[in-house]
């Protein structure tokens, strides 16, 4: 187990590298698009036009036809329609959905729990809070079908203290759905299987995002991430069985099973299938949240979907969430699925498909330099390598953007880029991967600018203070903003 | 984050009356203690409640919610100062948090910020003389297809193209922060706060 999940949730398994590596060389559809709207069919694309989908026009197009269809399965059943669909966890970690249900204790002997994980604070990533405030059944859907599958009694939709209008939507749907007995002590659909739905609410800490930080959060703890083993699906939230997901994920479950594998499958590539949201902003037209198949091109999300460059040339596209590093300007062809991104695209993964598009306008030292002090700024402490390195990537990465930068500081930064993370298992959870992938891969792809700026022989003495304002209050452990 | 360091100076000042108020207990024990299988576990919502009360969590509060939820103030204060989004010590009426991640920084909001600085004629993380408002800068707020975004106490701004417009949402914000609702919200909506 330990293989599988190393990171928290945010690794891959040997079996799934296995099979991605023979997928590489399979059949790969050369045009991608998707033919109909999945996640977003209730939702406009003329923004004007979008507005929350309530429980009555949510039943009238179909809504809650999957739920009564997955009441008259079993458990195991929903299980292995899930796994055979191949679907993959949309919050960061592209780990099968199925298969981690399929953890979960067969045998009860007490709750289980279902965390949704809707803590979204990936920078560049949107697409949750998309879906949320205009279509919340769709949601509560997935959680009552994955409730089913799973056995879980209670489900808490783990949401992150800043989406004060999406918390509300949550509420005001789940109150419907009480009305109309989705949840509630009759069980679903007075089938008497219960289940009780609430919203958790975070108070504004990234790393309530990582799965066991997100439970500390839960019991009214500080959100620090747990040592795994155990995990989750054996002692997760109140030392429980427990079920994490995203909610880009678990809103693919009742289609999944209004449908079946096979329509689930003929969208996507073969070892990443179904459709996803991709959230482009920065330097495009039309930013925004769009649906596709998984596998276009990163041509096609920044030209055809995002409506083209804005202000310049292409340079770089962060490709889901600064996390997971950054792609090169030549490197327009990766096809965004969770293996291409990864082996071709030299980054870590596809994470969250949140893209930050770059002109070639933009300075991509200080691009870093915000990636760096967000890490550092979020780091809970707990770790020495990922507290202290990232505070100093942050004040070298200062230092680079006053120009008092030097080529001692780059060795430097990739010195501690390689020393910090779980996979090079120095930490307990993923957050200081993120820290070195962003840092390795913006200055392995950007090399020549960093070099520019940091020069072999020092141009002046280098002074230790600190550039900007806010940055000379440091306490000695961390930053403090306040 | 996880280490504010500088709130140890807060004197505890007690006050006569309680803060957590009986009625807030109410909705504690009736609305909230069902939801978990564990007190502590209402933490979270707690102080989420205390802050929507009285802006801001004060230790004597802290104190409180501690004995009603069995479990040391320590404990509790443990918690509290470990998230952003509890502020310890006083903040202005209107909390301006203006996003600062990746997106917002290469769509503009570096300039929203000065803007906001020397309009109001304070540094980040500083309150206005008259206690109105407090600006503070955030990471990402899930907005990035719409950056530059700034909340403004529970009310997010998208677009922010110029200053001007910056200014306008400024003037606009009624005197008593209580009247200053998302917009929105248009649909059916009993009031209660969301927890
Ligand atoms: C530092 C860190 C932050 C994370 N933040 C989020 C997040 O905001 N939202 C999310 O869905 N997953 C996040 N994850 C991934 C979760 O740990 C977990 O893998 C995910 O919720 C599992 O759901 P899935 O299998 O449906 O993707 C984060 C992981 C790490 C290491
Ligand atoms: S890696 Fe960083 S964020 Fe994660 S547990 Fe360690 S210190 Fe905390
Ligand atoms: S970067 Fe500002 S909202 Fe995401």
């Amino acid at each position: 187990m330990w293989e599988w999940i190393v990171w928290g949730g945010m690794g891959f398994s040997k079996a799934v590298t296995e099979r991605a590596s023979k997928a590489r060389t399979g059949y790969i559809k050369e045009v991608m698009a998707l033919t109909e709207p999945v996640l977003t069919k209730r939702i406009p694309l003329d923004p004007d036009q979008r507005k929350l989908i309530r429980y009555d026009e949510y039943v009238a197009t179909g809504g809650y036809q999957a739920l009564k269809k997955a009441l008259e399965m079993s458990p195991d059943e929903i299980i292995k329609t899930v796994t055979d669909s191949g679907l993959r966890g949309r919050g960061g970690a592209g780990f099968s959905a199925g298969q981690k249900w399929s953890f979960i204790p067969k045998e009860k002997k007490g709750p289980h729990y279902l965390c949704v994980n809707a803590d979204e604070s990936e920078p560049g990533t949107f697409k949750d809070r998309y879906v949320m405030n205009h279509d919340p059944h769709m949601l509560l859907e997935g959680i009552a079908i994955t409730s089913l599958a799973t056995q879980c009694d209670v489900a808490y939709i783990f949401i992150r203290g800043e989406y004060h209008y999406s918390a509300k939507v949550l509420e005001f749907a789940i109150r419907e759905a009480y009305e109309h007995g989705i949840f509630g002590p009759n069980g679903i659909l007075g089938s008497g299987k219960k289940l009780e739905c609430y919203v958790h609410r975070g108070a504004g800490a990234y790393i309530c995002g990582e799965e066991t930080g997100l439970l500390e959060a839960l019991e009214g703890k500080r959100g620090w991430p747990r040592n795994k083993p155990p995990f989750p699906a054996i002692a997760g939230a109140f030392a429980r069985p427990t079920v994490i997901n995203n909610v880009e994920t678990l809103m693919n479950v009742p289609h999944i099973i209004e449908r079946g594998p096979a329509w689930f499958k003929s969208m996507g590539t073969p070892s990443s299938p179904g459709p996803k949201l991709f959230g482009m902003s920065g330097h495009v037209n039309k930013p925004g949240v769009y649906e596709d198949e998984l596998g276009i091109t990163l041509d096609y999300a920044i030209n055809t979907l995002a409506g083209g460059m804005k202000g310049g040339a292409y340079k770089a596209c962060i490709c889901g969430g600064i996390s997971m590093g950054v792609l090169g300007t030549n490197q327009l062809d990766i096809r965004l699925d969770f293996d291409d991104v990864r082996f071709r695209g030299g980054c870590l993964g596809l994470g969250t498909a949140g893209m930050i598009v770059m002109n070639e306008h933009t300075d991509m030292v200080k691009a870093l330099r915000n990636c760096v002090r967000f890490y550092s700024h979020e780091s809970c402490g707990q770790c020495t390598p990922c507290r202290e390195g990232s505070h100093w990537m942050r004040k070298i990465l200062d230092r680079i953007v006053a120009g008092e930068g030097k080529a001692s500081d780059l060795n430097m930064l990739m010195e501690l880029e390689k020393t910090m993370g779980i996979m090079p298992g120095t930490t307990i959870c993923g957050l200081a991967d993120g820290t070195s992938w962003a840092t390795r891969t913006f200055i392995s792809k950007f090399y020549d600018e960093f070099a520019r700026v940091c020069p072999e022989e020092p141009q002046r003495r280098v002074s230790l203070k600190v550039a900007s304002g806010r940055m000379n209050v440091l306490t000695p452990m961390g930053s403090n903003t306040r | 984050m996880a280490w504010i360091s500088e709130d140890r100076r807060q004197a505890l000042v007690r006050d006569g009356k309680p803060l957590l108020t009986d009625d807030m207990k109410k909705t504690l024990e009736e609305k909230y203690f069902p939801r978990y299988p564990t007190k502590r576990a209402v933490l979270l919502p707690a102080l989420h409640l205390v802050q929507h009360e009285y802006n801001w969590i004060p230790p004597q509060a802290i104190e409180e919610i501690a004995q009603f939820l069995e479990i040391a103030p320590a404990e509790a204060l443990d918690t509290a100062s470990f998230y952003e989004e509890y502020w310890l010590k006083p903040k202005g009426k209107y909390l301006l948090q203006v996003c600062r991640s990746l997106t917002c920084e290469i769509c503009g909001s570096e300039k929203l910020r000065e803007h906001l600085q020397s309009r109001l004629n304070i540094d980040v993380g500083e309150t206005t003389p008259d206690k109105r408002f407090t600006l503070v800068e955030l990471e990402c707020l899930g907005a990035c297809g719409s950056a530059p975004v700034m909340l403004v106490n529970e009310v997010l701004y998208e677009n922010i193209a110029s200053t001007d417009q910056l200014d306008q949402i400024l003037d606009r914000l009624p005197d008593d922060p209580h009247d200053f609702k998302d917009p929105n919200i248009t649909w059916e909506q009993d009031g209660s706060h969301s927890g």
